[in-house]
């Protein structure tokens, strides 16, 4: 962040929080606590670690042994049944955030990076910080199903809202719902374009994209003519004027809606409908079966790291079942021994950012710094231009590595601005079993490597580089930033 | 003041050679004059590439470091074969991300279905003296955009071609599916497969180096286009490809330097073995380093008063001229250009996709001016998923369509032609729902460049059990 927008910045926002020195001052105030202990549980911990990987976005130091205490089921219901609480570590942290506590004039004032950057600085404490890490997962899985990209039109102002409204509200709750929320939002409005289809003249962007990505899947078994009838029936949603002064809802517009009879994926839909057509558009869609399989299929992928048909048919199974409850179909599937020996999965950017912040305890403002570093790596948040969201696929990221090691270097020497970290607390920790002859480096060395890959350091081919680095007393923040770089620490 | 000891397009080498001469250490025996052309000399001249690797860099940042282990084991070249063979030729590949209109920006002025269809954004013909602002006149039936005025003496000149009426066979109309299929070079959506027709087509031919930048893509993911390439790198930007070296480590730059030798080595015994799709991107990141180190893209300076637009398209051509010139093995650059989804306030011959034009127009027309006599040694296409809907839309933008506009500029090109087999712009010429038709398939296109340009004579494979018919688009 350069000094004049700091500025600029400060003199905008009513609380001040995001200055360097008030958001240390809440730092100081409410440090992140080390945990009591980082023993890990004894045994073989790597399926324990692959499901903590999965369901969250890495163990925090203690995590893994306080799992294993509770127990995986428990665990996992913990993590379903999310409930509002939040740590004070968080809470005082999100309170500077004002995209989510102003009213959309004032908001209206701000330029509009500084509403990006705070819609990323939230999105990377919750990820961090929050004790509910499933449903923060499920808010990433969400954002990039149904993508906005903040630099169209008003995205960025229509975002905070579509962040709390759709994907958040409903991350862990009914699919059809969160469908229905997500075509009314401004944001998913005015980014697909569908503020300007108009009678006689439609736009074809949301409807198309609401079948392709949303819902049936491009294999979903609807047609061209199908799009065009969906964006009729999509005529009149518009996004209320002059938003700025009111609230930017939405409006239905009857002037601009096409009122004739529509055939959507075989069915009439009569006319004079008004709102309803659409209305009844996506009751159509969210009970298609090709949805249930589409919604299967993406968190299989996300999950599990492969479409297991199994699977994928015992999902949309569940989500048909119960309408779309997405608590439903992930229970099952968190549950399943197979989660625990899946394949691996490369952890986008952001999981990667958020798991070396979580594993080494940091203290983070989530500023803009931090910020820089995740879009050097290529995922600035909310800024993918497709509606199809942050690819998944590994191929897609191999480019990022250098940028990878450089955060992971700038981490671990405490050179992220706002961020800091304790490796000597971490080092030093006794709580793991040491040889006796253990010399001092090699003590640090062995209890860095037990936190950053707990489970791998000590069993592969990283002894022999470990014993290398403790041997030439290399500096901790060195070692830190080597295991962050590591192969293993890219996949989850 | 700036230290442009080594600039890419060769006129830093006396400077360099001075700085050399402050090291005594550095091996400065390697230094001579630059020819101009060092592979037509019949001499046994050094090339650009031996300097470069051989001397030029050992004797300055790395020599700064003193003992660094790094320079030691890094400085020495392997073999020098290639620079001593025959030039390579670089393709440039640039997609106009979002269905770029193609009606609008080679002009149909010969047909009134198009000034019928698109009475608000539509482009005035050539001749239509009521207008201020027309299309450029290209022959007797099409016209260039006027934003792109600055491409016109590359198609006066013959260096330029427009193929129109082109595409794919894909019917979604979707940017993904339709961007999927043209990425994987396959027919239509139904056919297209998880690799790229460029990771292929690398796949398939001999590199002619070693070298970690044989196939560079300026973006922050690997388009589809290199999926499945293992020898493809995606960078942001060569200036910020290095390793981090931390304020903290005490004081001396070499220092710096030296915990970043550390890093790397340490890197490469972490990347050493396994096959994963990570750990080999490792190696090949690590390998990379390595070679742009040796290189100061920081510092180029284009030749011939090339004025780049300070724009990512702008930018990233900039980029490519200079590991072009710098020889460093580049056979295949890849860039991106979104923005161009107009379905909303598109304009005409002002607005938001004549600012699009020109910047395209500007960075080519500076790319071309920079790389001066060795734009015979590179061909640049520019393509985009499908072209867009005929008739305008309520919102004065377009929707998609299915055929578009290609463009061929460069080494080869049999230019001043738009090529096409023009389907026509009447309602019973238009694909439903009012499109124009693809009467030229795209791998027919490509695989013609991949053929005479990179001799890529395994193209079955490259376009999955495509014959291509060739459009004479090229010399071979």
């Amino acid at each position: 962040m350069q000094r004049r927008d700091l500025l600029q910045f400060g003199a905008l926002t009513a609380a001040g929080m995001l200055l360097p020195g008030c958001s240390r001052v809440v730092r100081r105030a409410l440090p992140v606590q080390s945990p009591d202990s980082i023993a890990l549980p004894q045994g073989d911990v790597a399926p324990l670690v692959r499901l903590v990987n999965r369901v969250s976005f890495g163990p925090r130091p203690g995590d893994l042994a306080r799992i294993a205490a509770m127990g995986l089921t428990r665990y996992i219901d913990e993590q379903l049944n999310a409930d509002d609480r939040e740590d004070m570590v968080l809470t005082a942290r999100l309170h500077s955030v004002e995209v989510f506590q102003t009213s959309a004039i004032e908001l209206g004032d701000l330029p509009e990076r500084a509403v990006v950057r705070q819609l990323q600085q939230a999105a990377l404490l919750r990820a961090v910080y929050s004790r509910h890490q499933l449903r923060e997962r499920m808010v990433d899985f969400w954002s990039n199903h149904f993508n906005i990209y903040a630099h169209k039109g008003w995205g960025a102002y229509f975002k905070p809202l579509d962040e709390m409204q759709v994907v958040r509200r409903h991350a862990l709750g009914m699919f059809p719902d969160m469908l229905r929320a997500s075509a009314h939002s401004p944001a998913m409005l005015s980014y697909l374009d569908n503020q300007t289809n108009r009678r006689g003249v439609p736009n074809e962007n949301y409807a198309r994209e609401l079948m392709e990505l949303h819902t049936l899947g491009v294999d979903g078994g609807y047609t061209q003519k199908d799009v065009q009838e969906v964006a009729r029936c999509f005529t009149g949603w518009t996004v209320e004027d002059r938003f700025l002064r009111r609230r930017g809802n939405f409006r239905f517009d009857p002037a601009q809606h096409d009122d004739g009879p529509k055939t959507v994926l075989g069915l009439k839909i009569p006319p004079g409908g008004g709102q309803q057509d659409a209305e009844r558009v996506l009751a159509i869609l969210a009970e298609h079966p090709a949805t249930a399989r589409f919604i299967a299929r993406k968190l299989c992928r996300y999950f599990v790291g492969e479409e297991n048909s199994h699977w994928v048919s015992k999902l949309a199974a569940i989500y048909l079942q119960t309408k779309g409850d997405i608590k439903a179909m992930l229970r099952p599937l968190l549950l399943s021994p197979q989660l625990l020996h899946a394949p691996p999965i490369v952890k986008r950017p952001f999981d990667f950012m958020v798991s070396a912040l979580r594993t080494l305890n940091a203290d983070t403002a989530g500023s803009a710094q931090l910020q820089e570093h995740l879009a050097r790596m290529g995922q600035p948040l909310y800024l993918w231009p497709m509606p199809d969201g942050y690819p998944s696929q590994t191929a897609a990221w191999t480019g990022s590595l250098l940028a990878r090691w450089n955060f992971a270097s700038a981490l671990a020497h405490g050179e992220v601005g706002g961020t800091s970290v304790d490796l000597s607390a971490l080092a030093s920790s006794d709580a793991i079993a040491h040889d006796a002859a253990d010399s001092k480096d090699h003590k640090q060395v062995r209890a860095l490597a037990q936190i950053i890959l707990p489970g791998q350091a000590a069993t592969d081919r990283y002894t022999t580089l470990l014993k290398q680095l403790a041997n030439h007393s290399v500096q901790r923040s060195e070692v830190a930033a080597l295991l962050l770089c590591s192969p293993q620490f890219q996949w989850r | 003041m700036k230290i442009d000891w080594c600039s890419c397009d060769g006129t830093g080498f006396e400077r360099a050679q001075r700085k050399a001469n402050e090291y005594p250490t550095a091996n400065t025996q390697e230094l001579q004059p630059v020819n101009e052309n060092p592979r037509i000399a019949g001499t046994p001249m050094l090339s650009r590439r031996q300097l470069l690797w051989g001397s030029a860099l050992s004797a300055t940042s790395f020599a700064a470091a003193g003992r660094s282990a790094l320079a030691n084991v890094s400085v020495r070249p392997g073999g020098h074969k290639a620079a001593q063979s025959t030039s390579p030729n670089v393709l440039v590949t640039i997609f106009l991300r979002g269905g770029a209109d193609g009606l609008n920006i080679v002009v149909p002025y010969g047909e009134d279905a198009y000034y019928r269809n698109r009475q608000t954004i539509g482009i005035a013909a050539p001749n239509d003296k009521r207008q201020t602002q027309r299309a450029l006149k290209l022959d007797e039936f099409f016209g260039l955009h006027p934003a792109l005025s600055a491409l016109q003496p590359l198609y006066g000149n013959g260096s330029l071609t427009f193929v129109h009426a082109c595409g794919s066979g894909d019917q979604t109309r979707s940017h993904f599916e339709a961007m999927s299929t043209m990425e994987s070079g396959a027919k239509d959506e139904r056919s297209d497969s998880a690799s790229g027709w460029l990771a292929r087509h690398l796949a398939s031919t001999q590199a002619r180096t070693n070298s970690p930048l044989r196939a560079v893509a300026f973006s922050s993911v690997m388009p589809d286009v290199l999926r499945g390439a293992t020898d493809a790198t995606a960078l942001n930007s060569l200036d910020d490809f290095h390793l981090h070296r931390p304020r903290s480590s005490p004081s001396s730059t070499s220092m710096g330097e030296q915990h970043e030798e550390g890093m790397h080595q340490a890197l490469m015994q972490m990347y050493a073995d396994g096959h994963d799709e990570i750990t080999q991107a490792g190696r090949e990141t690590l390998s990379v380093l390595k070679t742009l180190n040796r290189l100061a893209p920081q510092q180029y300076q284009p030749a011939g008063g090339a004025a780049y637009p300070e724009t990512d398209l702008g930018n990233g051509l900039r980029q490519v001229a200079c590991l072009i010139k710098a020889d460093v093995g580049l056979e295949v650059a890849c860039l991106d250009r979104g923005g161009w989804d107009t379905h909303i306030a598109q304009g005409g011959t002002d607005g938001w996709m004549a600012q699009q034009l020109n910047d395209m127009g500007q960075s080519l027309a500076a790319f071309t001016r920079d790389m001066d006599k060795q734009m015979r040694h590179v061909t640049v296409v520019v393509m985009t998923e499908f072209g867009r809907r005929l008739q305008e839309n309520s919102g004065l933008g377009t929707d998609h369509g299915r055929a578009g506009v290609m463009m061929l500029l460069g080494g080869g090109v049999r230019g001043g032609q738009v090529f096409t087999r023009w389907p026509g712009l009447e309602d019973d010429q238009l694909e439903a729902p009012g499109d124009l038709r693809s009467t030229t398939d795209y791998r027919d296109v490509l695989a013609e460049v991949l053929a005479k340009r990179l001799h890529n004579n395994r193209l079955e494979g490259v376009f999955l059990k495509h014959y291509p018919r060739f459009c004479r688009l090229l010399n071979a």
